[in-house]
């Protein structure tokens, strides 16, 4: 390994990378901003559900939320930055108000308390059509140009996205090693021994949440500008939810990079193969995960970077 | 007097569906009193009763009924292959790993069903799914739908003849052994990783005798299968996860609170129609999300009582 390799430069070369796709890929922007959007997405889950060890299948929500939101504020003449920015704060109440009822539930009991609640959201959102749109959902108005950029041209949108992602990443970058990340992963070793220590778990669960929602509803509103016209069934069935904690997981829960790894190399497969299965694409996600599970418990990144780790610290045994 | 008319209407057509969610429940449960282990692929599992059912009926011309005496050691077989050749690999990992997995296979299944048979619902016509009994009560008829009651009969023989294997049988002495105590049930020579695997057949055989008993009621489409597992989850949470009689309970509860929310909140005039059926599902997940936060450990029970 380089000496001195600070993690910014990883950092800085995976954005650099990815800041390349259009120059070289332009034929599949739809594919590349899709992709690099469900990254996002999961990107955002990781920080609840890897770094803080709480499954959430109900993130598809704040995705909801988030689209609603600017979708509603434009169609009443709010800029789309302006409503992008509310919908993350809506998300993030959310977030907040959804932790604070259900983090006294500990393991599979949060996950199951969290497909209820999105459950109902999309219930909500379904019926309520005065307000939603109902069953046929929304269509994005016309968006004012930001500093003479199309809103509505896919490489604007890219790069739109890898802003956020870089957002995200970046965010994560500093939570890794601030008092707060290092809540976050006491919650997740070991739920009572961090309240022994002073740590209160439901805050940590709760502050992990509500950060995670706010960059999912930022998403979100890329996402609806993204589709332009959308219904509750794009993104708000339990089976998104599902996408985005999978993607995280199998990329590797809690490695900053391994969601983004997991939404690359799922998404290829399953864009190359999208004719044969059409709306089976989540055969892919199944069969991956259940190997996943049994042969790279880490996931992808996780395992490389365990065995790295075992490599150069060959008489440990313990965990990275 | 409307209210009460629908409202016991209601009820009785609750009582009835509830009796099918009572089965997926069991299921669930027995799978998770035995295991500890929450199968998120179980409404999948449902739908994959649905198409057998189907499929036995457009192929070689079955009742759907009928069809459970060959879909139903199928569905067993394939629970216990499922659980040797994969579940079984997950034996010392943790929760959240595990859910995963069956998170997975349900995932695995449904999108195969949707390649198999593509996304258009699927019905299988049978000429007393819209026959009812009526019964006359104090001058009020009451309407009791035929396929559903043949399926709350046919679900009673089933959970009592589990119920039946799980305490008079040396088998069920087994699973109840294995589900007290793993390591207790291993020093008396039961080899619990083959009870593991005959109790997720059996939770299958359940999954997939529920959606064979609906197909007359419902048409199939794969993507339900989160539907499924969602009233699954209901209905052992709210009796408790891990208990027969209780996973009985709430479905049956859960049954009258869908079917009584969507037909009698409408005749309320303060709520001006805006809450009927549109919000079934919803009723069902409030009761389950209250239950969670207030009694975790269901509305029957005082702990988790296992099986």
């Amino acid at each position: 390994m380089i000496k001195n390799w600070h993690p910014m430069y990883t950092l800085a070369l995976v954005i650099g990378l990815l800041a390349l796709y259009p120059m070289f890929f332009g034929q599949f922007m739809n594919f590349g901003v899709a992709t690099l959007l469900l990254a996002g997405f999961a990107l955002s889950w990781d920080i609840l559900g890897g770094w803080t060890g709480q499954n959430s299948l109900g993130h598809a929500a704040f995705v909801g939320v988030g689209a609603y939101t600017v979708t509603l504020l434009a169609e009443r003449g709010v800029h789309p930055v302006l409503g992008a920015l509310i919908g993350a704060a809506l998300s993030s109440l959310l977030a907040w108000g959804w932790g604070a009822a259900t983090f006294r539930l500990r393991g599979s009991y949060f996950t199951l308390s969290t497909i209820a609640v999105a459950e109902i959201i999309r219930l909500i959102i379904l019926n309520e059509s005065w307000l939603t749109g109902g069953a046929e959902g929304k269509f994005m108005p016309d968006l004012p140009k930001i500093f003479g950029f199309d809103l509505f041209d896919r490489k604007v949108e890219y790069y739109m996205v890898l802003l956020f992602v870089l957002l995200v990443l970046l965010f994560t970058h500093w939570m890794r090693y601030s008092r707060m990340g290092f809540y976050f992963k006491a919650v997740r070793e070991d739920e009572d021994g961090a309240m022994a220590l002073g740590v209160n778990p439901n805050k940590a669960k709760q502050l992990a949440f509500v950060c995670s929602a706010a960059f999912t509803g930022l998403g979100g509103a890329m996402y609806a500008i993204f589709l332009q016209a959308f219904e509750p069934e794009t993104f708000l069935l339990i089976a998104f939810s599902i996408q985005v904690a999978l993607l995280a997981i199998i990329g590797g829960r809690g490695t900053i990079y391994g969601p983004l790894v997991g939404a690359f190399l799922i998404a290829v497969p399953s864009e190359i193969f999208r004719d044969q299965l059409k709306e089976a694409n989540l055969l892919v996600y199944g069969i991956l995960i259940v190997v996943i599970v049994i042969y790279l418990p880490k996931g992808i990144l996780g395992s490389l970077e365990y065995w790295a780790y075992r490599k150069n610290h060959p008489l440990e045994k313990g965990k990275v | 007097m409307e209210i009460f008319t629908q409202g016991t209407q209601a009820l009785i057509d609750g009582l009835l569906t509830g009796g099918i969610y009572a089965m997926i429940g069991a299921g669930l449960s027995l799978i998770f009193g035995v295991m500890r282990l929450i199968n998120f692929g179980h409404g999948d599992f449902v739908i994959l009763g649905m198409y057998s059912a189907f499929f036995a009926n457009k192929v070689i011309g079955f009742d759907p009924y009928l069809s459970l005496v060959l879909v139903l050691p199928l569905a067993y077989g394939l629970g216990f292959a499922m659980h040797r050749l994969i579940l079984s690999k997950l034996l010392g990992a943790s929760e959240q790993t595990t859910k995963l997995a069956t998170l997975g296979l349900g995932l695995v299944a449904s999108n195969l069903m949707l390649l198999q048979f593509g996304a258009q619902p699927q019905t299988v016509y049978a000429d007393y799914a819209t026959n009812a009994f009526v019964v006359p009560i104090g001058g009020l008829e009451f309407r009791i739908s035929q396929a559903r009651l043949i399926a709350v009969v046919i679900t009673a023989i089933l959970i009592v003849g589990l119920n039946w294997m799980l305490y008079r049988t040396e088998l069920g002495r087994a699973i109840r052994a294995t589900a007290q105590n793993r390591m207790g049930a291993e020093l008396q020579g039961v080899d619990t990783k083959k009870i593991y695997a005959i109790v997720f057949g059996l939770g299958m055989g359940l999954a997939v005798a529920a959606g064979v008993l609906l197909i007359p009621l419902l048409s199939a489409t794969p993507t339900l299968g989160t539907t499924f597992t969602n009233k699954a989850f209901i209905v052992t949470i709210l009796g408790g996860l891990g208990s027969l009689p209780g996973a009985i309970g709430g479905g049956l509860l859960l049954g009258v609170v869908e079917s009584v929310g969507s037909s009698v909140l409408p005749l309320i005039p303060a709520l001006n129609n805006h809450f009927g059926s549109n919000y079934r599902d919803a009723y069902g997940l409030i009761i389950f999300l209250l239950v969670l936060l207030l009694r975790p450990n269901g509305l029957f029970g005082r702990t988790v009582k296992r099986v």
